[in-house]
């Protein structure tokens, strides 16, 4: 997938930096403005506007993970760990945040605008792949209405064969998923009100 | 009795850019001369200069040369971005500040550094809109190969494609290399509407005499045609390519004009940057240690027409021509404050200031 970085829209976004106040905050915030963001300090908890916020920066050092007002490792925006401690409990932590980039401390002159990009990246991707993942878990799960349709197709169609390729086709000719055509067959075929193609129901 | 301010010059006066520098310096030095015989100016500049005789990785020792062993805390001094670069971690730990002047790819705004030409904003993008109606957008990309080209032309490519235009080739030459057939040949076959150079010194004066020599032979590739179009060419290397610029499209913010107050943008730019200074540090005592993000800060700071944020200026977007040896400006495009990231809303009335000059 070669997508292009840039099309992020930074101009006007807004930042969250969740950190003690600190020459760190500071200088992220020159970073952030320079490149066009709005930004909030706070310390230790998140307001409540964050859930809107596009970006949060937290402080991997200090951070717990009663501070963040979602789920463990759900944020709704892309997170960027600022990194002192190099320790593995810390990283560690950092990681179960969930976070899509870092950021050494001390934070100096450069960093921000390329931490934003990966996370911005690395959220969206995460994201895609999450959609992904629960659109085949559900088709997973519908196997089973595919084979209970296949097999009520048979009861007319006489084969596997022509009665799958029955299932494909309405499912092509409505533009919709194999698993979903199954479902439609199925309900047809229970519903005695809707009639019934050929034999029927037994 | 004025006070002295140490000035740091950072410029190569050999290698593939030194016109460059040359030019850079010729501001500064015109500036400094002129600043310090103005008796109303309570500081007077003294230069220390090293030079890293086209060598980037000379920069970053000098530039620590300049700022630990002499007092000097400001420097202009820089041409190509790898070298800017390069010393922004020396800046960095003495506290300096860069004055650059010449234009660069954009998407940097160092705390350290002060951008005083322009970034792609005021440059490329409203090149490439002016040419898009004028000459079509199916462009072919040439550029050195460091971060400059490689920037311009991801930037150009980005803007043609949105526009629905085509990148027919893109091709990279290394600094100073000088093997241009291979991009000429690659451009004799596919016919681009334009030329987007962004090659550097040797490199882009071989290229615009080979293709100046293929127009000679196909009419296609006439610049009334196919111009070759250059958001880094200025007075300061017009000798070099005068046989074979004829034609040649550039933009800048400032083109020579009678009578004449610059030899070129990049003499302005040096020239604004000597001037912006004085301006800080004259109603200050003993100042100069500051750096730039809190000079900013002070009431002449916010005169300056230094942006604190972005440390990016407002530039003049001109598009010139080449005829009969001197560039001529075709499109005034207003002035633009720096973007450098390209995150800001363009400018309410912007394109209502827009007008044909010739």
């Amino acid at each position: 997938m070669r997508r292009n970085v840039r099309t992020v829209d930074l101009g006007g976004a807004h930042a969250i930096v969740l950190h003690r106040p600190h020459p760190v905050v500071t200088a992220l915030t020159r970073q952030l403005q320079a490149v066009g963001l709005k930004v909030n300090a706070c310390w230790p908890e998140l307001q409540a506007d964050a859930l809107a916020a596009d970006f949060v920066f937290f402080d991997a050092d200090m951070g717990f993970d009663e501070q963040f007002p979602w789920t463990q490792g759900e944020a709704p925006m892309p997170l960027i760990a600022l990194i002192g401690s190099e320790a593995p409990g810390r990283v560690e932590w950092a990681l179960s945040t969930g976070a899509n980039a870092q950021i050494l401390k001390p934070i100096g002159d450069s960093g921000v605008y390329s931490a934003l990009l990966i996370a911005s990246h690395a959220f969206e991707a995460r994201q895609a792949l999450a959609a992904n993942v629960a659109d085949l878990r559900r088709r997973l799960g519908e196997r089973q209405t595919v084979v209970q349709a296949v097999v009520r197709l048979m009861e007319s169609s006489g084969s596997e064969q022509t009665a799958y390729a029955a299932l494909r086709a309405e499912a092509m000719d409505a533009r919709i998923s194999l698993e979903e055509a199954a479902t439609r067959v199925l309900a047809r075929i229970n519903s005695p009100t809707q009639g019934l193609p050929k034999g029927g129901a037994a | 009795m004025k006070r002295i301010v140490t000035l740091g010059l950072l410029y190569s006066r050999s290698g593939s850019y030194a016109r460059i520098s040359e030019a850079c310096l010729t501001g500064a030095e015109n500036a400094i001369a002129r600043l310090n015989a103005d008796p109303k100016r309570s500081i007077a500049f003294e230069s220390v200069s090293r030079d890293p005789g086209g060598n980037v990785d000379l920069y970053g020792p000098l530039c620590e040369e300049i700022l630990a062993e002499t007092p000097a805390r400001h420097i202009i001094g820089c041409v190509t971005s790898w070298s800017r670069k390069e010393v922004i971690p020396t800046l960095e730990k003495y506290g300096g500040t860069l004055w650059y002047a010449v234009p660069y790819e954009g998407f940097e705004a160092s705390d350290h550094v002060v951008y005083l030409h322009s970034c792609p904003n005021q440059h490329l993008l409203p090149l490439l809109n002016w040419t898009f109606p004028t000459y079509g957008r199916r462009g072919f990309l040439t550029g050195s190969n460091y971060i400059w080209g490689w920037e311009m032309n991801r930037l150009a490519r980005e803007t043609i494609l949105a526009a629905g235009g085509d990148v027919l080739g893109e091709r990279y030459l290394p600094i100073g290399a000088v093997d241009v057939d291979r991009m000429i040949d690659e451009i004799r076959a596919t016919a681009p509407d334009f030329i987007l150079n962004s090659l550097i010194g040797p490199s882009s004066y071989a290229f615009l005499k080979a293709y100046a020599a293929l127009g000679k032979s196909d009419a296609r590739f006439r610049p009334d045609n196919c111009p070759v179009l250059s958001c880094n060419l200025t007075e300061c290397e017009l000798g070099e390519i005068a046989d074979f610029a004829e034609g040649l499209i550039a933009t800048g913010p400032y083109f020579r004009q009678e009578p004449r107050a610059f030899g070129s943008s990049h003499e302005a730019a040096a020239d604004c940057a000597v001037q912006a200074l004085a301006d800080l540090l004259e109603d200050r005592t003993a100042e100069q240690s500051l750096n730039i993000g809190d000079l900013l800060q002070s009431p002449a700071g916010l005169n300056s027409g230094i942006d604190a944020k972005t440390h990016h200026t407002d530039q003049p977007v001109l598009i010139a021509r080449v005829q009969d040896g001197a560039f001529r400006v075709v499109f005034d495009g207003g002035v633009l404050p720096g973007d450098p990231y390209l995150t800001r809303p363009i400018p309410v009335g912007a394109h209502h200031q827009l007008r044909i000059v010739s």
